[in-house]
C-alpha cells in the first residue's frame, strides 16, 4: 500500500510550515484554508512586523506561502473547508467542501493548525469602553496603523501625545474565563511601543503592567531596548477604568510602586488584548471529535514530552491551536506535528 | 524603626474642584493631601538624567528593588535607585532635589543591579549639573570652597600638611629633599591634619621605618587626591587637584604610590589615568603590610575581640577584602569576628561620595547617621574594637560610639595602631 497523503488544516504559519515539512521529506499534504489567501492570522489582522524580529509580516508570509503553493507535494485547497470525517489513524476520510462542492479525499493522519483569534475587548469586564470611544484601540488596531506608517487619533486624525498600552486585557482573568497568560501579549506590546517611538518621536509612551512576561531573547531583544532606547515608561499596576474627558482619554489605576492613586491623560490607549481559540479550531475540535481543554483550546494528551498528540489517535495539533503561542513556538510546534502525522502514515503504509 | 507620620495635617487640601490641565476630575479623590502627587507621569524629568553623559543607565531601572534591602541609606531613611527612579519618573526633579544629596556611592547597588543601572556615574554626572546651577547644600560648598583656597577640605592651611610629622620620632623624608624613593606615600587630607588621622599616620611612619621601607612624602606639595569632591559633583576641581598631584608624582618619577585613603586609592587606579596619571601603581597601606607582618616584632599580646569594617572604597569598589583582615590576623591575641554585613555586602559609614561634609543635610531624612548603625552592629557582636582601614572612618565612628551611648563598650582604631600596639612601646 502506498503512504496516504497527510490533511493538514489551516494556512497560517503553522499550517504552513507543517505542509512544507512534510513535502521537503518527499511525502504528500492536502493544505486546507478557508480563505482564498495563505498567510493566516498575521495576514488577515494586517501585522506590520513580526515579534521579536521586527521583520516586515507581509513579506515573511509570503516568503512562507512561496514554500506551499506550486508544489508538487502539497495539493493546496483555498477556499475550502473540512466539514466531516470518518475512519480512523491511518486511514481517515476526510469530506473537504469549497464553492464548489463537496469531495471525499483519503488520508493517513491529519494536522490541524486553526490558530487563535484575538481576543474581543467587548467581553472585557473592567471598563475599558472599546466600543464607546474611539481613541481606545487594541494591539491588533495599532498594528494596521503601524503597517500604513500612520499614528494618529482615531477620533480627530491628529497624531497622539501620549499614548499608552494596557496589558493583560482579556487574559489572566478568571470572571473572563481565560486564566492562561496569553503569553505574546508583553512581547507585542513593547515591540510596538518602539514603532511608535519610531513614528512619532514626540509621544510619551507608557505600559501598564501586572508582570511584563520577556521570556527568553525577548527580554533583550524588545524589552530592554523599548525602555533603554526608546524610553518607553513602564508603569507596574494596570489601569481599572477608563473615563473620557474632553477630547482625552483618562485613565485611572493605582501606581501600585508608590501605593498610590493614579490618573493619567492619553490620547491613545491600547489595549493589550490576548488569545483565544478561533472559531476554526473549534469546529475542527468537534469534526475530528478531539478533546478541548477547559478553555477550548485543543488538548494536548502527552504532556511535557508530547506537545502536539491529542486525545484522537493520528490526529495532531500545533500552533495556537493548543494554547497561546508566539510565533517561534507555532513554527516549531508545526515541524513537530508534521514528523508525526508523517510517522503515523509511513508505519500504516509499511503495515499494509 | 518608627518613622514620621505619613500625613501632615496641616498640608491637607480639599478642594471643591479639581482641575488640572483644563480637565475636570472632582470626585472623592479632591480630598486628598498635597504630599500625595497623582496626575501625570513626567517622562521629561527622567529624560533630563538620562540626557546627561553618565546619567543614561538610570532610565534602565525595572523595578525589581533588588537595591533597597542592601541601601545603607534606605535602613535608616527611605531612599535607594529603584525609589529615586519612581520618584522621578512621577514628578521629581532630581536637579532639584534632596535625593541628590544622599547616596554615599558605596556600590551596594550596583553589586547587586541585573541591569547594571550605575549610581556611580549617575549621581557625579548629576550633581555636577547641580553644582553648575548652584544648586548645592551650603555644607557641602564650603567645603568645595575649602579645597580650592587650601587643596583640603577641613580649612586647614597646606603650609601645616606635613605639621603631623613633628609628633614621630621616626624619619618622614620629604621629597622635595630626598628628590628618589621607592614608595611615595600619599599621606592625603585626614591623615595629615585630623588628630585621629594624624595617630594612624605616626603609627604607619614607624612600621615603614621598622621595616626599613625607602619611602618619602610630598608634605606641602600635596593636594587632596579629590575623589569624594569629585562624586560629589566637583569634577572640575577633582580635575584641578588630580593634575597638580600628578604633576608632583612626575617630578619624582614616582612608580609606586602608597596611601592610607580607599578614596585616593580609588581615584588614583580608576581616574587619574584618564588625565595622563597612569606611571605609576597604587597600593593600600593594608595590601602592602600583609605579606611584612612577621617582620614588625609584635610581641605584645593584646587580648581583644576585634571586627573589621570594610571601607567601600577598599572592598567593593577595589576588590581587596584579605589584607585588612591578613593584617589583623597577624597580631598576636586579637579575636577576628564579622559583623552580618561584611565583606562585598559591607555597610557603609556613610563619609564617602561627599557624604562626609552632608550629616546636615543628611539629618533632615534619616533615623540616624549611617555610622550609627554600623556602630550599633558592631556593638552587637560583642566586640572590644572596631577596626577600620580608611580615614573618613576612625572620627566618624568615634563620634557614632558617644551618640548612640556605647561609650566604654566599643572603641575604634585604625589597623595600625593595633600593629603598634602589638609592637610594645618605643625603645
Amino acid at each position: 500500500m502506498s503512504e496516504q497523503p497527510v490533511l493538514v488544516i489551516g494556512g497560517g504559519p503553522a499550517g504552513i510550515e507543517a505542509a512544507r515539512g512534510i513535502a521537503d521529506v518527499g511525502y504528500n499534504a492536502i493544505l486546507v484554508e478557508k480563505r482564498n489567501v495563505l498567510g493566516g492570522t498575521p495576514e488577515l489582522a494586517n501585522y506590520a512586523a513580526l515579534t521579536p524580529d521586527f521583520r516586515d509580516a507581509g513579506e515573511a508570509m509570503a516568503e512562507m506561502a512561496a514554500t506551499v503553493t506550486n508544489n508538487p507535494n502539497v495539493d493546496l485547497r483555498l477556499g475550502s473547508t473540512v466539514t466531516a470525517t470518518t475512519g480512523s489513524s491511518g486511514n481517515f476520510e476526510v469530506t473537504i467542501k469549497n464553492s464548489k462542492g463537496s469531495e471525499k479525499v483519503s488520508v493517513g493522519s491529519v494536522v490541524i493548525a486553526t490558530g487563535f483569534q484575538h481576543f474581543d475587548p467587548g467581553r472585557e469586564t473592567q471598563q475599558y469602553g472599546y466600543y464607546e470611544y474611539d481613541d481606545v484601540i487594541t494591539l491588533v488596531d495599532l498594528e494596521k496603523m503601524l503597517k500604513a506608517k500612520k499614528v494618529v487619533k482615531p477620533s480627530n486624525g491628529e497624531p497622539p501625545k501620549r499614548l499608552c498600552f494596557i496589558q493583560c486585557v482579556g487574559s489572566r482573568d478568571r470572571q473572563i474565563g481565560n486564566e492562561y497568560c496569553s503569553k505574546v501579549c508583553c512581547g507585542v506590546a513593547a515591540k510596538e511601543s518602539i514603532e511608535v517611538r519610531q513614528l512619532v518621536p514626540d509621544c510619551k509612551v507608557f505600559i501598564f503592567y501586572i508582570d511584563m512576561r520577556m521570556y527568553g531573547y525577548w527580554e533583550n531583544e524588545i524589552y530592554w531596548p523599548s525602555q533603554e532606547k526608546y524610553k518607553v515608561n513602564y508603569i507596574k499596576g494596570i489601569a481599572t477604568e477608563i473615563i473620557k474627558k474632553g477630547d482625552r482619554l483618562l485613565v485611572r489605576g493605582e501606581d501600585t510602586t508608590m501605593g498610590r492613586p493614579m490618573e493619567v491623560p492619553m490620547d491613545i490607549v491600547v489595549l493589550s488584548v490576548g488569545m483565544e481559540p478561533s472559531a476554526g479550531t473549534r469546529e475542527m475540535a468537534a469534526i475530528f471529535e478531539v478533546k478541548l481543554n477547559k478553555y477550548n483550546f485543543i488538548e494536548t494528551t502527552g504532556g511535557a514530552l508530547n506537545t502536539v498528540g491529542t486525545s484522537v489517535e493520528g490526529v495532531f495539533a500545533c500552533g495556537a491551536t493548543t494554547g497561546p503561542a508566539d510565533l517561534e513556538d507555532s513554527i516549531s510546534s508545526a515541524s513537530a506535528a508534521a514528523m508525526k502525522a508523517i510517522t503515523v502514515v509511513r508505519k500504516s503504509a509499511m503495515a499494509g | 524603626m518608627s518613622r514620621a507620620p505619613n500625613v501632615d495635617p496641616e498640608r491637607i487640601i480639599e478642594k471643591e474642584h479639581l482641575v488640572q490641565e483644563g480637565m475636570d476630575i472632582s470626585g472623592h479623590w479632591n480630598r486628598m493631601f498635597e504630599q500625595r502627587v497623582i496626575w501625570d507621569y513626567t517622562p521629561e524629568l527622567l529624560d533630563k538624567v538620562t540626557d546627561v553623559e553618565g546619567g543614561e543607565s538610570f532610565g534602565w531601572c525595572y523595578q525589581c528593588a533588588q537595591c533597597i534591602p542592601v541601601c545603607p541609606v534606605d535602613i535608616v531613611g527611605d531612599y535607594g535607585p529603584r525609589k529615586i527612579f519612581r520618584r522621578v519618573q512621577t514628578g521629581e526633579d532630581l536637579f532639584d532635589s534632596a535625593d541628590t544629596w544622599q547616596c554615599t556611592t558605596c556600590m551596594n547597588c550596583l553589586r547587586v543591579c541585573p541591569k547594571e543601572v550605575d549610581m556611580i556615574q549617575i549621581m557625579p554626572a548629576v550633581r555636577q549639573e547641580a553644582v553648575l546651577s548652584g544648586n548645592v547644600p551650603e555644607e557641602l560648598q564650603e567645603v568645595f570652597k575649602n579645597t580650592v583656597d587650601y587643596g583640603n577640605p577641613m580649612g586647614e592651611s597646606p603650609k601645616k600638611r606635613a605639621a603631623w610629622v613633628k609628633k614621630t620620632t621616626h624619619e618622614v623624608p620629604f621629597m622635595k629633599e630626598k628628590k628618589k624613593a621607592e614608595y611615595l606615600w600619599f599621606v592625603e587630607c585626614y591623615p595629615s591634619y585630623h588628630p585621629r588621622g594624624v595617630d594612624a599616620s605616626v603609627a604607619l611612619a614607624r612600621v615603614l621605618n621598622h621595616l626599613g621601607v625607602d619611602f618619602g612624602i610630598l608634605g606641602a606639595d600635596e593636594k587632596c587626591s579629590c575623589d569624594s569632591q569629585r562624586l560629589a559633583g566637583e569634577q572640575g576641581l577633582f580635575e584641578e587637584c588630580a593634575e597638580h598631584n600628578i604633576k608632583q608624582f612626575k617630578r619624582y618619577k614616582a612608580k609606586k604610590v602608597l596611601v592610607t585613603d580607599p578614596h585616593a586609592l580609588n581615584a588614583f587606579r580608576h581616574e587619574y589615568p584618564k588625565l595622563g596619571g597612569s606611571f605609576f601603581e597604587t597600593i593600600h597601606y593594608t595590601t602592602f603590610l600583609q605579606d611584612h607582618m612577621d617582620r614588625l616584632g609584635m610581641t605584645h599580646e593584646l587580648g581583644v575581640k576585634v571586627t573589621f569594617h570594610d571601607p567601600c572604597y577598599l572592598g567593593r569598589h577595589n576588590g581587596e577584602y584579605e589584607a585588612p583582615r591578613n593584617m589583623l590576623k597577624a597580631i598576636p591575641g586579637v579575636e577576628l569576628t564579622e559583623m552580618g554585613r561584611c565583606r562585598e555586602n559591607s555597610y557603609c559609614c556613610g563619609g564617602g561620595g561627599g557624604g562626609m561634609w552632608l550629616d546636615g543635610h543628611m539629618s533632615d531624612h534619616v533615623t540616624m547617621r549611617l555610622s550609627d548603625q554600623r556602630v550599633i552592629e558592631a556593638v552587637e557582636t560583642g566586640a572590644d574594637v572596631l577596626a577600620v582601614c580608611c580615614p573618613l572612618e576612625v572620627s566618624r565612628f568615634e563620634d557614632a560610639v558617644k551618640s548612640t551611648g556605647n561609650e566604654g563598650k566599643l572603641v575604634v582604631k585604625d589597623i595600625i595602631e593595633l600593629v603598634v600596639e602589638s609592637m610594645g612601646p618605643e625603645e
